[in-house]
């Protein structure tokens, strides 16, 4: 029902005639958002001012068919509510969709529970998972690790270093946390700058119009859950002692000996940070191979890489019980044994959506069973009223996916134009060292989904690395679909795989074949022209017959100099 | 036209004695445009013969190597040189990350030089077994043109061979030239600058291409002081007048003196060095003076006039759309030509001619949207048109997207440089027309954008496309505001 409202907005309804009178639509539209924001509030704000007490419904058809609803029913004429819209969390979504909606008029709140760089029920951020918690620390602390292998690497260039450099942990958390503290206030000011209200405290929804922040009661014609997820920590026996990524990145020490538990992309990139920051590493991962969901090939070869760097895996690992000795140190013990002398055992088991004590089931906003929100295209739960989009709909968790979610959702309820994010061909990076950049479908997936594909790949070693004398090596790959020379696939690890992937992902969102890839001419010398120079290859998969061997791609790698 | 004699020639091909030949081609340089057209015209079929200079860092006349200009004298060492003098700044960055390094960092230029010479004699040797391996002939000497189907190699011994070919490719390359001023032999040229015994410690560098802008870039990050002297307001003449001035900035702040609209008149030695005099009546004391003028095409000894192929006024080898000279069976690529003088470039040219004269595949080289990449630190790379190019050429209005933003690792390092992209779209079509970037990574973030721009790719499909957080590159896809509109008679309308 919710959805099949979008399709035809009826004009029959007198306050929607009244304000398209009201509001020429015939207005010059710009061609981008921002613009568009820039001539529109002026004009609205006018309106606000004229209609003191009367918050048309703007627009958006679904609004009108719930306002003919309420009219209907006959108990609520036309309800005066506190805000248009009121998001229940200021990360990347709740912070994106609740400035897009003020820039499109909207009157706008937004709640979120005080800063710390450690999130609970009670302590968050404006800013968020990714900016507190995520991306950014992650990120700088990558930069911070990725030295000890640049000092190796400048060794061979004839830099020198009379003493081996040593790290001080404090002085890169003082400057981390600088950092964060000055990004929480940007994106207050930026919530200010747009005409946000910021409540600070926890969010409760009591019903399908109303807020509770700490016994305060907020009304709204739309809320939006933007509140994001947690690390999951399982329930074993010591799980006390652990730590998760909110603690990882913010030690008071730098950890001797870490234990890892998890194959993700947190695992990898917190192995890769602790590995640099000179810290003895070990991962512990449930499977044969790290990153389970990415393509087979890049699996491999960065489990390879990440070894060959010092870090030690444990595979077909899984976790039983943390033991704490008398010298404080931990042991974890596993169905394989159990290793001793750890002074941090970090779990990167996952994340779980923050929706307990949110009142969504007093409300009838359904859950998933992994206690996702429930959502459909739109990003609109159970009840009409509520909306959810970010980490909390567990849909794909990255805050670039969350934004476009959040994007779409103000333009869905505020400039009349319904929005479906797009989940097609979005790219990803995984920050390990060396890290990963991807987009589209895993060789895997493009055999099930298109069965004939060509295969592409080129396993190099750098220029860097010829003159650096350490074995870090290159690995791309891409994935043809046989029938419509279209790349479906696109992988890489290696020194900036993560900046490489985007452009390139630009071409395959939009369609372009191998014949494309093949007419760009090469910026030499970088790594990224591999991608544009791969001639023969590597085998054919075919439905009929497995495949068709390799193509004699060796020697063609050894000319891509 | 040209497609037609081609195929004239390939019909008549089936009357000519195969046999008459010595080989089907015959190769002169073997540089990147050289190699890749021998491997490929021999994986066609053809019996191959190629010719090279001896291989010596520094070229002459009579001193190349296979491999040419991109890996012994360009390229390769170049880039090499710019990852050592990179870590200069990447090891003060280190400071703020928590990294405790000696207050003066010990650098060794004669390691980094052994080094380079290490790996460019590996890749000579990797160039000629590439060739070896597609069977084609390799031939250590000069080669000259005799006759339309008749090649000289003039061995180090002296010795002259001679053989028949039924087609010749030119791929000589082109060579540093020196600026016609007194005292012009105390200066370099950049194959001595890619082989210097010691590392410069006051630098004076004239020209204001991407080779000057290169070299003083390693320069300085290895520590020295280094003056760029340049004709122009600012340097890179050619590439996207922002994105110089953004250039001219970053290297400005990372303590090279610019002299923009400065000439160098003379240059005289004394015992401190070299003294320089400049055209505004200034004097400098260097002890190195890099002449970053230009490159001439290495067309004189090849006798091309005597058999009748054509030189344009800069000594570069005429050719048409598929790299045939004036001779039919005479063809030229890479440098030489003076086309677009870049390495991946000659690849498309050699690649393009093999195709046209062994595969039956008659194919033009395609100019559009050619990416490169200048590797000042921090780089710039671009693909397309520049704002003022598009302007010049387009129909309909010009919008102007940029992003100038301080990238992440710079929070906490503390170092002020500031990364700048920009899209340049036609307003009608969406179109993004071009992309330039002056940063970290420039180059590899270019080249994904110069596939999407190769295939007419829109502002819309752009802004489609989901980031890559957090990376620099994910700017290029969420460019949301115009920051100005330009109509067609070049004059901003607005400027949000």
């Amino acid at each position: 029902m919710a959805t099949t409202s979008f399709t035809a907005p009826k004009l029959s309804s007198p306050t929607f005639q009244t304000l398209c009178r009201n509001f020429p639509l015939s207005l010059p539209i710009p061609k981008t958002l921002s613009s568009f924001s820039f001539h529109l509030s002026p004009f609205l704000s006018r309106f606000h001012l004229h209609h003191h007490h009367y918050h048309p419904p703007r627009f958006h058809p679904r609004r009108l068919f719930a306002v003919r609803a309420e009219s209907e029913n006959g108990a609520e004429p036309i309800r005066h509510y506190d805000f248009d819209l009121f998001t229940i969390g200021a990360g990347s979504g709740g912070v994106r969709a609740s400035r897009f909606a003020a820039n499109f008029g909207a009157s706008v709140a937004v709640c979120e529970l005080p800063f710390s760089t450690i999130s609970s029920e009670t302590t968050g951020g404006v800013g968020g998972t990714c900016v507190l918690r995520g991306c950014v620390p992650k990120k700088l602390m990558v930069y911070a690790s990725k030295y000890s292998h640049e000092f190796d690497e400048s060794n061979g260039f004839g830099w020198k270093y009379d003493t081996e450099p040593k790290h001080d942990w404090s002085t890169l958390m003082a400057n981390k946390n600088a950092e964060l503290q000055r990004l929480t206030g940007i994106y207050k000011n930026i919530l200010n700058k747009a005409g946000v209200t910021l409540i600070e405290g926890r969010g409760k929804i009591v019903d399908p119009h109303t807020v509770d922040v700490d016994g305060k009661l907020y009304t709204a014609r739309n809320i939006l859950i933007s509140v994001g997820g947690r690390p999951f920590i399982p329930d074993i026996p010591g799980r006390e002692y652990a730590i998760d990524s909110d603690a990882a990145l913010d030690l008071p020490s730098k950890p001797e000996k870490v234990a890892i538990v998890g194959g993700g992309y947190i695992a990898l990139e917190f192995a890769g940070i602790f590995n640099g920051l000179t810290s003895e590493v070990h991962v512990f991962i449930r499977q044969k191979k790290v990153l389970r969901g990415f393509d087979e090939e890049i699996r491999d070869f960065v489990g390879e890489q990440m070894a060959l760097r010092g870090i030690q895996f444990h595979t077909e690992e899984s976790p039983q019980a943390i033991v704490k000795s008398a010298d404080g140190s931990l042991s974890l013990k596993t169905n394989k044994g159990t290793i001793e002398g750890f002074s941090h055992i970090m779990f990167a088991t996952g994340r779980r959506p923050n929706t307990k004590n949110l009142g969504l089931e007093s409300v009838g906003v359904k859950i998933n069973k992994n206690g996702a929100i429930e959502v459909d295209e739109y990003s609109r739960t159970t009840v009409p009223s509520i909306w959810a989009v970010g980490d909390v709909t567990d849909r794909i968790n990255l805050t670039p996916v969350a934004l476009m979610e959040g994007a779409a959702l103000a333009k869905t309820l505020f400039q009349n134009e319904p929005t479906k994010p797009d989940y097609r061909a979005v790219p990803s990076a995984v920050f390990s060292q060396p890290p990963i950049g991807q987009v589209g479908l895993t060789e895997e997936q493009a055999i099930k989904e298109y069965g004939d594909i060509d295969v592409y790949t080129a396993n190099f070693r750098p220029l860097k690395a010829t003159l650096s004398g350490l074995p870090d090596r290159v690995f791309m790959k891409l994935i043809v679909c046989a029938k419509t020379n279209k790349v479906i696939g696109l992988h890489m690890c290696g020194e900036d795989s993560a900046e490489i992937a985007q452009g390139f992902a630009v071409a395959v969102k939009a369609g372009l074949t191998k014949a494309d890839f093949d007419a760009t001419v090469g910026i030499h010398p970088t790594s990224a022209e591999e991608f544009v120079t791969m001639r023969s290859p590597t085998r054919k998969i075919r439905q009929s017959s497995e495949s068709q061997g390799n193509m004699g791609h060796e020697a063609e790698t050894a000319a891509g100099v | 036209m040209a497609r037609k004699m081609l195929v004239d020639e390939e019909m008549n091909q089936t009357n000519q004695e195969e046999a008459h030949y010595d080989f089907d081609l015959f190769v002169i340089g073997a540089g990147s445009g050289g190699v890749r057209a021998a491997r490929f015209s021999a994986n066609y079929g053809a019996k191959v013969g190629i010719c090279e200079l001896p291989f010596h860092p520094i070229s002459s006349e009579v001193i190349g190597g296979v491999g040419g200009t991109c890996v012994i004298r360009g390229c390769v060492p170049k880039k090499i040189l710019v990852y050592g003098a990179a870590f200069g700044s990447e090891l003060e960055d280190a400071r703020n990350y928590g990294w405790e390094l000696n207050e003066k960092l010990d650098f060794n230029w004669k390691k980094l030089l052994h080094k380079k010479t290490d790996e460019i004699i590996r890749l000579n040797g990797i160039y000629k077994r590439l060739l070896s391996n597609a069977g084609v002939k390799l031939f250590e000497g000069e080669g000259k043109i005799v006759g339309p189907n008749e090649v000289e190699v003039t061995q180090l011994d002296g010795t002259k061979l001679s053989y028949s070919a039924k087609h010749i490719l030119i791929a000589t390359g082109s060579r540093a030239h020196r600026p016609p001023i007194p005292g012009q032999e105390l200066g370099i040229t950049s194959d001595e600058a890619l082989s210097l015994e010691d590392l410069p410690k006051h630098a004076v560098v004239l020209g204001g291409g991407y080779i000057a802008v290169e070299f003083a870039s390693i320069w300085r990050g290895l520590g020295a002081n280094v003056d760029l002297f340049f004709r122009k307001e600012l340097p890179l003449r050619g590439f996207d007048d922002e994105m110089r001035a953004v250039v001219a900035r970053n290297l400005e702040r990372r303590g090279i003196n610019l002299h923009p609209q400065t000439n160098l008149t003379e240059l005289i030695k004394t015992d401190n060095g070299i003294k320089v005099t400049t055209d505004h009546g200034e004097e400098l004391i260097a002890d190195v003076v890099l002449f970053a003028t230009g490159r001439l095409p290495n067309s004189k000894r090849l006798n091309l006039e005597a058999v009748g192929v054509e030189l344009d006024n800069t000594g570069a080898v005429k050719v048409d759309e598929y790299s045939r000279t004036r001779i039919p069976s005479v063809w030229a690529v890479g440098d030489v030509t003076n086309r677009m003088n870049l390495t991946p470039v000659a690849l498309m040219e050699g690649t393009c001619f093999a195709k046209t004269v062994f595969g039956k595949e008659p194919s033009k080289p395609d100019y559009s949207h050619v990416p490169c990449a200048v590797f000042s630190i921090p780089p710039l790379s671009v693909v397309g048109l520049s704002e003022e190019q598009a302007i010049e050429q387009a129909n309909g209005d010009v919008l102007v997207f940029t992003s100038t933003f301080n990238p992440m690792k710079n929070t906490v390092s503390g170092r002020q440089e500031k990364t700048v992209m920009k899209l340049v779209v036609d307003a009608e079509t969406d179109k993004v027309l071009g992309a330039s970037m002056c940063g970290p990574d420039a180059p590899e973030i270019m080249q994904g954008i110069a596939v999407a721009l190769k295939c007419g790719a829109t502002k819309a499909q752009f802004d489609s496309t989901v980031g890559i957080h957090p990376s620099a590159a994910e700017e290029f896809v969420t460019m949301r505001s115009v920051s100005r509109r330009i109509t067609c008679r070049g004059k901003p309308k607005t400027n949000l």
